[in-house]
């Protein structure tokens, strides 16, 4: 028998079991955070905030030497920055007069892209590779009884859940994100660009959300749907491909008819031609026209809202459907009509998705 | 202390589980077929064969599941209207092993206790305290799923009682414990019975642990109660009989009693006499006799029907009933 042995007493104080959602999220964070691998993934993912932290040193010192007004020679210079310096050149386009416009372009294609190429793909792998074992784990384990037979509500046990993967969401996309703005506005010639920007944070959160919901109930509801976290992981990245060959396969056939005269026969487009064929009428929107040297980068491009043309498939894959909303919280893409269908498939999904944990995390306690 | 309400708990039910008529079906198949039955304070055992609807009934107390009929009360609270306030006053050691994968032992009774209300710090020092009185020594800082089988059990009751509950509800409590840890689990329960006032309900295949610990016995066959009341009026002797344990000339002993025109037997177990003595006068002579047969005597006790007895031939009754229902069916 231990030494400091007090026998069994009663509890003089009072339960309020209030906060079990807060205790189960931060016990999971306590648990995942435990790997090791998870740890390096996130640190790793703060990397890619770097290149375009650049890109944002790049565009300041541009309108503090005055050579964003000194016309296009500028944007060719920026090109010394590889990518990010590329899509700070497309954003200037041809308005390079006025460096506050300027500022908004480039800043807000900047956090796009870096919250759409980087930063989604290394999300959906963090979370394919934590979320299943978040519900599947504990119905292997028959945790659900630690959970069910205490004061825990289902939506207690589904917020904890979401908020464990929703702080890996915070760390991997929305907390480099603001520090990009941050380091924006410590770079720029003036504190005062903070007030001019001061939407930016607000947008970069509303973004992030938009990520956030849809995609952390999808991969709670597939871990929900199976003991085994393999058979949710391996559901989570199926999911994910198929989607993005879909989306590929039926954008592709799109583009590739759009390319076709009216005569028939598909034109063999130069990609460095310097005024490439568009669907689009030429438009005042400097990103409406996507110079040469930019188009090798596509991906980069699309990923920043540079690429206008209407994405009809965008609903059809989880990513590029948040790309498009995202698009939308950054003022990027202002037709509502192209937003409308990747949005309704956001909705639809994190519905069904929670509709699914609504009905399976009780399910084996009610068996 | 727990917060359950404004009201006194004892003022709304004296009684700290109450079922009434209550009923649930799994698709066509009845699982719980009108059970009434009062949980007074003490321990309870609560036994019957696999399939009779034992696990059901522990899950109608906590509110899991939606009953077709009839109602339930915790300390006066309807768990189908308040689960979470019932499943506050309630702790549960379950019968499979439930831990959350990667916590420590004592990491999981604290996580246990925080999701039960405790404040985190306290939390900590009750599990810890707790842990201490079930004995669970430095194991308790190895992750649950390395722990022992006997450990395991250990950290799932120190969670269950660790926010002081009203009711502990236990499923099998001594799977695979040894016979010392069998008999110290045994005790602690009766400690919580005896000296905290807990109410406890055993749900167990031991007939031999409910015998020793509990002061009353729910037999549940095919989703019915058949048997209710307390160990002492259920294995009581309807005939009144004694049984005298000693050693010594027993057969002479026996004939002596026969031939004073009593009724005596040697026990079949071979542990002393059986015999029948219904006044304090034959209650003398049989001690008068026992001296005279120079049998060494040491108790004289009410006889009691072993628990599985009582067990076997309620099973027997309730096919027996069962058969009958079916039987008197119209075609």
């Amino acid at each position: 028998m231990p030494l400091h042995d007090v026998g069994y007493r009663a509890w003089e104080g009072v339960l309020r079991p209030r906060a079990a959602a807060v205790v189960i999220a931060g016990t999971g964070i306590r648990l995942a955070w435990k790997s090791r691998w998870l740890r390096r993934v996130m640190l790793f993912a703060w990397s890619p905030a770097l290149m375009f932290a650049g890109g944002f040193f790049a565009f300041e010192q541009a309108v503090e030497d005055g050579s964003i007004a000194a016309g296009r020679d500028a944007t060719r210079r920026l090109d010394g920055f590889g990518l990010v310096g590329r899509l700070v050149a497309t954003s200037l386009g041809g308005q390079l007069d006025d460096p506050e416009a300027a500022r908004r372009i480039v800043w807000s294609r900047l956090l796009l892209a870096f919250m759409r190429a980087p930063q989604a793909v290394l999300l959906a792998v963090v979370v394919g590779l934590v979320a299943p074992r978040l519900i599947a784990g504990d119905l292997r384990a028959r945790a659900w009884l630690v959970y069910f037979t205490r004061p825990v509500s289902r939506s207690d046990y589904i917020l904890g859940k979401f908020g464990v993967l929703a702080a890996i969401v915070t760390v991997i996309t929305l907390l480099p994100a603001l520090v990009l703005w941050l380091v924006g506005v410590l770079v720029s010639p003036s504190l005062a660009v903070a007030l001019a920007t001061w939407d930016l944070p607000l947008r970069i959160i509303a973004a992030a959300v938009a990520v956030t919901i849809p995609t952390v109930l999808l991969a709670l509801a597939y871990s929900s749907l199976t003991a085994e976290s393999r058979i949710a992981t391996f559901a989570w990245f199926a999911t994910w491909v198929a989607c993005w060959i879909a989306h590929g396969a039926l954008a592709g056939a799109d583009m590739a008819a759009a390319t076709r005269p009216q005569g028939g026969a598909a034109v063999d487009a130069d990609p460095y031609a310097e005024d490439p064929p568009s669907e689009h009428p030429p438009s005042e929107d400097p990103s409406a026209v996507m110079p040469r040297h930019a188009q090798q980068f596509n991906w980069l491009a699309r990923a920043a809202g540079i690429d206008n043309s209407v994405d009809r498939w965008a609903w059809l894959s989880l990513y590029h459907a948040q790309g498009v909303v995202q698009a939308w919280i950054f003022g990027i893409e202002q037709r509502f009509v192209v937003v409308l269908p990747p949005l309704a498939s956001l909705v639809a999904v994190a519905l069904g998705s929670l509709g699914v944990l609504l009905v399976r995390v009780e399910a084996p306690a009610r068996a | 202390m727990i917060d359950a309400g404004t009201e006194p708990l004892q003022e709304r039910s004296p009684l700290p589980v109450r079922l009434e008529r209550v009923e649930k079906w799994y698709g066509r198949r009845v699982v719980l077929a009108g059970v009434t039955l009062d949980i007074p304070p003490g321990i309870t055992g609560l036994v019957g064969p696999n399939g009779a609807g034992k696990s059901t009934l522990i899950r109608a107390i906590l509110g899991l599941v939606r009953l077709a009929g009839g109602r339930v009360e915790v300390c006066g609270i309807d768990p189908a209207v308040a689960a979470r306030r019932v499943r506050q006053l309630i702790g549960v050691v379950p019968e499979d092993d439930a831990a959350i994968p990667g916590l420590s032992g004592v990491e999981m009774v604290q996580y246990a206790a925080r999701l039960s209300g405790l404040p985190c710090v306290e939390a900590l020092r009750r599990a810890h305290e707790v842990l201490d009185w079930c004995d669970a020594g430095q194991e308790r800082y190895r992750t649950v799923e390395t722990l022992s089988v006997g450990m395991r059990q250990k950290v799932a009751f120190a969670a269950a009682i660790v926010h002081d509950p009203v009711i502990v509800i236990l499923d099998e409590p001594t799977n695979g414990l040894d016979p010392l840890e069998r008999r110290a689990m045994l005790g602690r329960l009766v400690t919580l019975a005896r000296d905290h006032g807990k109410t406890i309900l055993v749900s167990t295949h031991v007939l031999r642990d409910v015998q020793s610990i509990c002061d009353r016995l729910a037999l549940l066959v095919r989703g019915r109660v058949r048997l209710a009341g307390s160990i002492a009026d259920l294995t009581g002797s309807a005939d009144r009989d004694l049984r005298l344990r000693g050693s010594g000339p027993l057969e002479l002993f026996v004939a002596r009693l026969t031939a004073r025109g009593m009724k005596a037997r040697l026990a079949g177990d071979g542990d002393g006499v059986l015999l029948h003595a219904t006044d304090p006068a034959a209650v003398v002579a049989v001690w008068e006799e026992a001296g005279r047969a120079g049998v060494e005597a040491w108790a004289l006790e009410p006889e009691r029907r072993p628990l599985e007895e009582v067990f076997l031939a309620a099973l027997q009754a309730a096919d027996d009933a069962d058969l009958g229902r079916l039987a008197n069916a119209p075609a």
